[in-house]
């Protein structure tokens, strides 16, 4: 047990290690701005002593590695300044947002993971077959295609010609959940069409790895019947492989989510970062750089810290 | 009952028959699968359901042929050797390679094709088609089908651009990182980890947000581009001047005039603002490139060939370049595609938030966005240059799963 602790935490060290670098990043990058964040809020035509009072007021005075460590502790609390467009908290507007864009993504998941998981194993036992074929070219294509086109291809056919959902992905407090998922359906799909291929081709490769194993071999030569082969033997070795499938699609579903909102006008926090990018409204799009950059390392973690825990040799290292 | 169900089924159950005869089970289970499927769906949906049926069938069999006789045309007009390999390629393969090519045409000859120049105003906005517009006009007036065209070219161009430099940086850092190994294999590897734990899209959002504004002139992307050349070059003066001032000092001296003569080069074919967007690109993929190359030529790095031409005394840059680059070129081919298709997929994305390709320059991620409100009026215009993206993507995907199977002898 005191193994895996030790693993695990190693892990998680790292990954704070990489975010802590992250955040350096992100930060750093503003400072390549000419002149500062006061002269790109006032514009060419500021006064110096607007400027100078400006800077005060934003602790622009500072030097950058003082305020570099200003920021993140105040980031580790959850407080990321105002934004220089509104001038309201940063927070404020991002966590409605961000919990907006965590239920689609949940959403989205809900529906493609079983179905992922279901159809890859089912196509790595029919590999080579006509039905794996016409899979393979779907899947393709689906990876292959913008999340615009599908998600335009969804309004076209669902929405538009046939008016079964709802075009744009408008949402207010008073909806029941029955709403919620009827007005979000279209997004999800879109996400799920892209998810789904990504997750069936990766999980059809683990298990193809895993049937070509000696073991398997053994077990079909000492005349198991297929299925419990599958279910016996491959299942528990494919646990791992599957397990971060899904956790490495999952870190994709959430920044597959920025263009999929904005087809959607979906209010979630990949559109509050595209809005402020085209507005240069730089506290907002170092938060959500953040955000985004932190749930996609969680996320791989948790790909890592599963795949030890389910991979035995991996849970007693020698 | 009228004619077209008639004709239909009888082509389905005679097609059916025929396979079951030559013995040909797999033909047979699909057409006859077809068949079980179309009844059920003529049922619920009628005629214009076996129609849409139909029509999707014959429009796979069009391609099927377009793709088996542009797969023979090649196989006609190439060497032996190239020929005995293009006759492995399957359909889908052969599919990719006639659009690819497809393609190349309309972005190399844009301008003669294109009846219209691509940011010519010849009607009134969204204007139907007619005899002179083939899509009909987009939402300032300018004939679709000409910016479309030209799309071939600018975002293809682009996207190729971003692929080239970021291969550049990271299959030569790979190279060399496998070939040296220590502190230089262990500072760019973990230098890649920390920018590939980073979404790309977000990155990209990241950096245009900092270079998008008034940064996109002229003499801040010549420095960004000489600075990248000058790293770029950094690392073949590295691998070719081994321990030798003299070398040092030639290859420092023509790098500077190469990396200087690329960035005027490159300002002369592309506007700041997307020579930052190739850069910006190029940044966030050339650590994917690089692990991968690393990856690769590291397998072969351990080969006794290596060790032998080592002790003959040759010099990295040698074996980079007469060992190791030939044994790992196939993965490399397939990973430029692959690696184009992201960049490609990312810079349409990013044209299609705004943020990329600026107007007036015809670009088919920034069409499907300027031409959106369409789509509530039922109109497909706007799905023709997304087709666009999806198709380029969809096609070099098949070229490089057909290359990935010869070059790894995958049987999966």
């Amino acid at each position: 047990m005191g193994d895996i602790l030790r693993l695990v935490g190693k892990r998680l060290g790292l990954g704070v290690g990489i975010l802590l670098i992250i955040s350096a990043i992100i930060f750093f990058m503003v400072e390549l701005l000419p002149g500062d964040i006061a002269q790109a809020v006032l514009g060419q035509g500021a006064t110096p002593e607007n400027l100078a009072a400006l800077r005060k007021e934003m602790g622009l005075d500072q030097p950058a590695l003082v305020r570099y460590f200003d920021w993140l502790t105040s980031a580790v609390m959850f407080d990321f300044g105002n934004s220089i467009v509104t001038g309201e908290s940063v927070v404020d507007t991002i966590s409605t947002r961000f919990a907006n864009t965590l239920f689609l993504a949940a959403y989205a998941a809900v529906i493609a993971v079983p179905i992922s998981i279901v159809l890859g194993v089912l196509v790595a036992l029919l590999r080579n077959s006509i039905f794996d074929r016409v899979v393979n070219v779907l899947t393709l294509t689906s990876i292959s295609s913008p999340e615009f086109f599908l998600g335009y291809i969804l309004i076209l056919y669902l929405a538009v010609k046939t008016g079964m959902f709802p075009a744009i992905a408008s949402l207010s407090n008073d909806m029941t959940f029955g709403e919620l998922l009827h007005r979000t359906f279209l997004p999800a799909l879109t996400l799920v069409l892209v998810v789904t291929a990504h997750m069936m081709r990766m999980t059809r490769a683990a298990i193809i790895n895993l049937l070509a194993s000696p073991y398997i071999e053994m077990a079909r030569l000492k005349g198991t019947p297929p299925w419990k082969v599958i279910v016996k033997h491959a299942l528990p070795n494919a646990w791992a492989p599957i397990i971060n499938v899904v956790a490495l699609n999952l870190a994709y579903l959430i920044t597959g989510v920025v263009l999929v909102e904005v087809v959607f006008v979906y209010p979630g926090i990949g559109q509050a970062l595209v809005d402020s990018v085209s507005k240069r409204d730089f506290p907002v799009v170092q938060a959500c750089c953040l955000i985004f950059a932190a749930t996609f390392i969680l996320l791989n973690l948790a790909a890592d810290v599963g795949a030890i825990l389910t991979n035995p040799r991996l849970r007693h290292p020698k | 009952m009228n004619v077209f169900v008639i004709i239909y089924y009888t082509l389905l159950l005679g097609g059916s028959c025929l396979a079951a005869f030559y013995n040909k089970r797999s033909a047979f289970l699909l057409l006859f699968s077809l068949t079980l499927i179309s009844f059920i769906l003529g049922i619920v949906g009628g005629v214009g359901a076996l129609r849409i049926v139909a029509t999707c069938a014959g429009l796979l069999a069009l391609s099927a042929m377009v793709s088996y006789a542009f797969r023979e045309f090649l196989v006609a007009i190439a060497p032996t050797n190239l020929a005995k390999e293009l006759r492995t390629a399957p359909l889908t393969a052969g599919f990719g390679m006639f659009i690819i090519f497809t393609y190349a045409i309309a972005g190399i000859f844009a301008p003669w094709i294109a009846p219209f120049g691509e940011a010519q105003i010849i009607s009134s906005a969204f204007a139907p088609p007619d005899e002179t517009m083939l899509l009909g006009a987009d939402q300032l007036g300018r004939d679709m089908f000409s910016r479309v065209i030209f799309g071939a070219r600018n975002t293809v161009a682009l996207a190729l651009a971003g692929t080239v430099m970021a291969f550049l940086l990271g299959a030569l850092a790979g190279l060399l990182a496998a070939t040296t190994g220590g502190w230089f294999d262990q500072i760019l590897a973990r230098t890649s980890d920390v920018i590939m734990s980073i979404p790309s899209l977000i990155f990209a959002l990241l950096m245009l947000s900092i270079f998008g504004g008034e940064l996109a002139n002229n003499t801040t992307s010549f420095w960004l581009l000489s600075i990248f050349a000058a790293v770029t070059g950094l690392l073949v003066v590295t691998a070719v001047s081994e321990r030798s001032l003299m070398g040092w000092i030639i290859g420092l001296a023509v790098l500077a005039g190469v990396s200087t003569s690329f960035a005027l080069g490159m300002l002369v074919i592309f506007n700041p603002s997307e020579i930052i967007l190739i850069l910006v690109v190029a940044v966030i993929y050339s650590p994917r490139v690089f692990r991968l190359t690393r990856a690769v030529a590291g397998n072969v790095v351990v080969m006794d060939y290596i060790e032998a031409a080592k002790l003959r005394g040759e010099r990295t840059w040698y074996l980079i370049r007469r060992e190791i680059l030939p044994n790992s070129t196939a993965p490399l081919v397939a990973e430029f595609g692959l690696e184009f298709c992201f960049v490609f997929l990312l810079i349409a994305g990013l044209s299609f938030l705004g943020l990329g390709i600026q107007p007036p320059t015809a670009d088919w991620g920034s069409m499907v966005r300027e031409n959106a409100t369409l789509i509530s009026f039922g109109d497909v215009t706007p799905l023709i240059p997304a087709g666009a993206i999806a198709l380029l993507t969809v096609a070099i995907n098949f070229v490089v799963d057909w290359m990935l199977h010869r070059s790894s002898g995958l049987k999966g």
